[in-house]
């Protein structure tokens, strides 16, 4: 064979913008999300919730409500109780050494945060379910309540769970060498603080849920705008106590997710037991006002450090706080283990001491988060950076460099037990700096200052674990995907990852087509259907690429192997000779000579016994993919990896901060992102857009409130809960820097999570920055204006702020 | 209103096709769009006028549907996403423009997104960054940081105003 293949002859699809394969659907609002579902017969639920943070259920009046308009079925908790168990805990801590409690789809004796689930309507109408809600007549004995986290703490707090000690969860320690003997001989030390304040995902779609129960057949159909179908059958049948395989999970298009959609909510097995009890389809939708009730993210550091006169830091202890709120059957809390277990990102801190500390409030629950704990990590290391070069005089650059793992390092073991895969961290910084023209900056920050205006430039590294594993539970770091080719040369992908928006159905497509040599148009992917698609864990920890997408490929490379033996055979020629491409396979030495990849498909189908002989038909494969790197056999030290791949990036964010009113506004805004091997170049970006824009918010502006005299959440609303308008951020700058991960398939490193800590980082730093000739530290975030201000206006008068 | 369950005529013309219901006086605009005309597209995010979802055109004014009432609607002219490129027509170059520039990714902000887009490229041939910004502000979107909204609403532009040269000089 003299014909050498051209790199780009195999990769029509993969590497490019491919857009949206079924955009057409969205643009003409074609798309079929949990609202859109109507099911004959279909009635709506509506859900009572606790006026109290605390308080005990004396008693459920229903009496008024069960004959009010429309209304064919009401439940009371107790009634509940006796068809359904408790909710699994997505991640139960008491696996972990922490403690539990049972949580149920309707509180039975006693309620622990304002918006619990009390008791529930079936009606006609949405509107008579929520005028018969008020009708219920709930009798409670007010129990006094605590919503501050080291309030909470304290031996004389109220008790959130009569059968704990303490309001204590889990303290997980993750040390690391002997800190204390290294800050004892320490040339400089370093101590602060920083609250990170509970904030929320809030999609633009709220959740929502309808289901169906068979009475002839005992089983469930369960629609739910939810990121994890098969996981959440599994929660459903246990405690609806029913089999797993008579409850079937259909997730429809998806309105956004960043981690609310995960599962564990009551009002999940709440929507089902209401359809078995009143013989109806039953769909509930959430307003946004229960929406604001998930938080997530509140935690108080307190972090001292040691380092050397040239910027070398020798050891970190980070004590730190976070305030879950009631406990509750998602993945919230383990957002706290992850902060722990990332510490210290990319740095290398050879004594680490880092206890973290989840304590249980009077606040509504958490559940996971876009970053997942990882991102407050970003925030604290960050911080520690720009604050060790300010002690020093030092550019914080070089303070990030001194400490950064060296490139030739990789894999990296952290102190926390992490095995870091590839990377190019400074080479990444340096890309950063240049992207943004720091030097014009600098200059342009010395002139404005003349004039009392305040621009900085904040720079933040952040590394993101992605694609994890939890041992022993339904956090699974492998999914599993089919390619089926049928006798027309159609291809359907089936598989176990879901995309709430993000695109990677249309990556994995991308890497399909390429692979059997077909155009995109010709394939589709079915998603988030657990009667049809293989077992999979869903959409979580930036995996759908590195688990999905990868068997994906494997399995598309099973029915290429298939193709291309039918096509040697028909073109008479070897099979390293042949290019499958656009529907055909073509000799690559005689380019004359091709056939379609229809009759190749036919072929396999039809003449099994002749020109397919000894080509296992049909084309069909199903293929698993385990990434390599995850460790969960303890090392020598007793400690686990459950990350195959880090994906890592560097942020840079300049801003204008007015001293006046304490208004930060974000000027510029640029990242050099390192997911590895990239698929879809815009869908990464995109998927960096939203976090970035995330972070920002995270940075300035959104806060869940609890007012303290009542324990009602006060930022129930998009009027007072803010996020990011478009007037709010700037366009971003993106560079990509490719390290392909040795650890997966296609080298991809995953997507998704990363974006909300270093941006948040970044343009903390950049307030900072700007407000140095103040001397300004805030240690209160967001850095809305009043922060900032107070912040400002103590340093004047000589006070801590 | 003595009874204010007595249902009322509307009269609408909802993306070209004509209406007469009756239908409950409290009835949302967007709710008589989604469930009684089953126009799914139109979406519902917050019911407080914040986020944006449930954008419309009423007698061509961009409105948002879950702040006012189906009544209120009665002998107007609306026209919902399912109706933005006009019936049985291909994409419009705003629609094209939002596909092609990755101005969505899970597409539930589209029908403000494309309403308000329309609208300001109605008044402003030639919109500034800011002014695109302005534009959308009322519009709340969660997963694309508006980076591929405001280059899809540039790349409209664009293309509105070649379509506009085009048909001028014919």
């Amino acid at each position: 064979m003299t014909q050498t293949i051209a790199p780009t002859q195999s990769a029509n699809y993969v590497g490019t913008s491919e857009r949206k394969h079924n955009g057409e659907k969205f643009l003409r609002g074609e798309m079929v999300y949990i609202d859109d579902i109507r099911i004959p017969g279909m009635h709506f639920a509506g859900i009572v919730r606790s006026p109290h943070p605390h308080a005990r259920i004396k008693s459920v009046d229903l009496s008024k409500a069960s004959v009010a308009e429309g209304v064919i079925f009401v439940l009371s908790g107790a009634e509940a109780a006796k068809h359904t168990d408790p909710i699994p805990h997505f991640i139960d801590p008491e696996a972990f050494g922490g403690k539990t409690t049972d949580v149920r789809c309707l509180a039975v004796d006693k309620v622990v945060y304002v918006g619990e689930p009390v008791a529930a309507i079936v009606a006609r109408t949405r509107q008579d379910a929520e005028a018969a809600v008020e009708l219920v007549d709930v009798e409670y004995e007010i129990l006094p309540f605590v919503i501050d986290g080291e309030e909470s703490l304290q031996p004389d707090a109220p008790r959130i769970y009569e059968h704990w000690d303490d309001n204590k969860i889990i303290s997980i320690p993750f040390i690391s060498g002997d800190t204390e003997a290294v800050f004892a001989q320490a040339e400089h030390i370093l101590e602060d603080e920083l609250k990170i304040q509970r904030y929320s995902t809030q999609p633009i779609e709220p959740r929502g849920y309808v289901a169906v129960y068979d009475s002839r057949e005992s089983s469930y159909t369960f629609y739910g705008a939810c990121q994890n179908p098969h996981p959440l059958r599994w929660v459903l049948s246990h405690t609806l106590r029913v089999s797993e395989n008579d409850v079937r999970v259909i997730a429809p298009t998806v309105g956004g997710a960043f981690g609310l959609k995960m599962h564990g909510h009551p009002e999940e097995p709440l929507t089902c037991i209401l359809s078995k009890l009143s013989g109806k389809p039953v769909k509930w939708i959430e307003d946004r006002t229960e929406t604001m009730l998930v938080g997530a993210r509140e935690q108080m550091h307190r972090f001292k450090v040691s380092f050397t006169s040239a910027g070398k830091i020798t050891a970190l202890k980070d004590h730190f706080v976070a305030n879950v709120g009631a406990l509750g059957a998602p993945p919230g809390w383990g957002m706290v283990f992850l902060s722990g277990l990332a510490f210290p990102t990319g740095y290398k801190i050879a004594a680490t001491d880092v206890l973290a500390t989840v304590v249980a409030s009077n606040k509504s629950p958490w559940n996971a988060a876009r970053g997942y704990g990882k991102e407050a990590t970003a925030l604290v290391m960050e911080r520690i950076i720009d604050l060790v070069a300010r002690d020093l005089g030092m550019d914080p650059l070089e303070v990030r460099r001194v400490n950064l793992i060296e490139s030739h390092e990789f894999p990296y073991k952290t102190a926390g037990g992490l095995n870091i895969d590839s990377g190019d961290y400074h080479a990444a910084l340096d890309k950063a700096v240049e992207m943004i023209g720091l030097p014009a900056l600098r200059a342009e920050q010395e002139e404005l200052r003349k004039d009392n205006r305040y621009l900085g430039i904040g720079f933040a590294f952040e590394l993101t674990p992605e694609s994890g594993d939890i041992p022993g539970t339904l956090v699974g770091g492998f999914d599993t995907s089919t390619v089926k080719m049928d006798p027309s040369g159609k291809v359907t992908v089936l598989t176990g990852v879901t995309t709430p928006g993000g695109g990677n159905d249309t990556s994995i497509l991308q890497i399909v087509s390429d692979q059997v040599g077909i155009e995109i148009s010709d394939a589709r992917i079915i998603q988030g259907d657990t009667l049809l698609t293989p077992y999979g864990f869903g959409n979580y920890s930036g995996r759908s690429m590195v688990t999905g997408g990868n068997a994906a490929y494997l399995a598309a490379k099973d029915i290429r192997a298939k193709l291309l033996i039918i096509a040697s055979r028909l073109l008479e020629t070897d099979e390293s000779d042949i290019d499958l491409r656009a529907g055909w396979a073509r000799s690559l030495s005689n380019p004359d000579k091709a056939i379609k990849i229809s009759e190749i498909a036919y072929t396999v189908y039809t003449l099994a016994f002749a020109t397919a002989t000894g080509v296992e038909p049909p084309l069909e494969s199903t293929r698993v993919y385990q990434p390599e790197n995850i460790q969960h056999t303890p090392d020598a030290e007793g400690k686990i990896n459950i990350y195959p791949t880090y994906s890592n990036a560097v942020h840079v964010a300049v801003v204008e901060v007015d001293a006046d009113t304490g208004h930060v506004k974000v000027r510029r805004f640029g990242t050099v992102h390192d997911a590895g091997t990239i698929i879809n170049p815009r869908f990464v970006e995109g998927q960096m857009e939203g976090a970035t824009a995330m972070g920002i918010g995270a940075a300035l502006m959104e806060h869940s409130i609890h007012d303290p005299a009542t324990g009602h959440l006060s930022t129930n609303r998009f009027k007072t809960y803010l996020m990011p308008r478009a007037s709010d951020v700037p366009m971003f700058e993106s560079v990509h820097q490719v390290t392909p991960s040795p650890y997966t398939a296609l080298g991809t490193k995953g997507a998704g999570e990363a974006g909300v800590g270093g941006a948040q980082a970044a343009v903390t730093n950049a307030v900072h920055d700007a407000l140095a000739p103040l001397g300004v530290t805030i240690r209160q975030m967001p850095l809305n204006p009043q922060n900032v201000l107070h912040a400002i206006i103590t340093r004047e008068t000589g006070k801590q702020a | 209103m003595t009874n204010p369950q007595q249902n009322l005529p509307v009269n609408v013309v909802v993306n070209g096709v004509r209406h007469q219901v009756e239908v409950d006086p409290r009835l949302a605009l967007v709710d008589f769009l989604r469930e009684d005309l089953e126009l799914t597209g139109t979406n519902v995010g917050c019911r407080t006028g914040d986020c944006g979802a449930c954008t419309v055109t009423v007698d061509g004014e961009v409105v948002k549907s879950c702040l006012s009432l189906a009544v209120s609607a009665d002998g107007s002219e609306i026209r919902t996403i399912e109706g933005f490129a006009g019936e049985g027509e291909e994409l419009s170059p705003i629609q094209s423009a939002f596909w092609n520039e990755f101005g969505f990714q899970c597409g539930y902000c589209l029908p403000g997104m494309l309403f308000c887009t329309e609208e300001l490229l109605g008044e402003n041939a030639d919109p500034s960054e800011a002014d695109i910004r302005h534009a959308i502000d009322g519009n709340l979107c969660r997963c694309t940081g508006y980076h591929g909204i405001v280059r899809s609403v540039q790349t409209a532009a664009a293309a509105t105003r070649t379509c506009n040269r085009k048909r001028v000089s014919e």
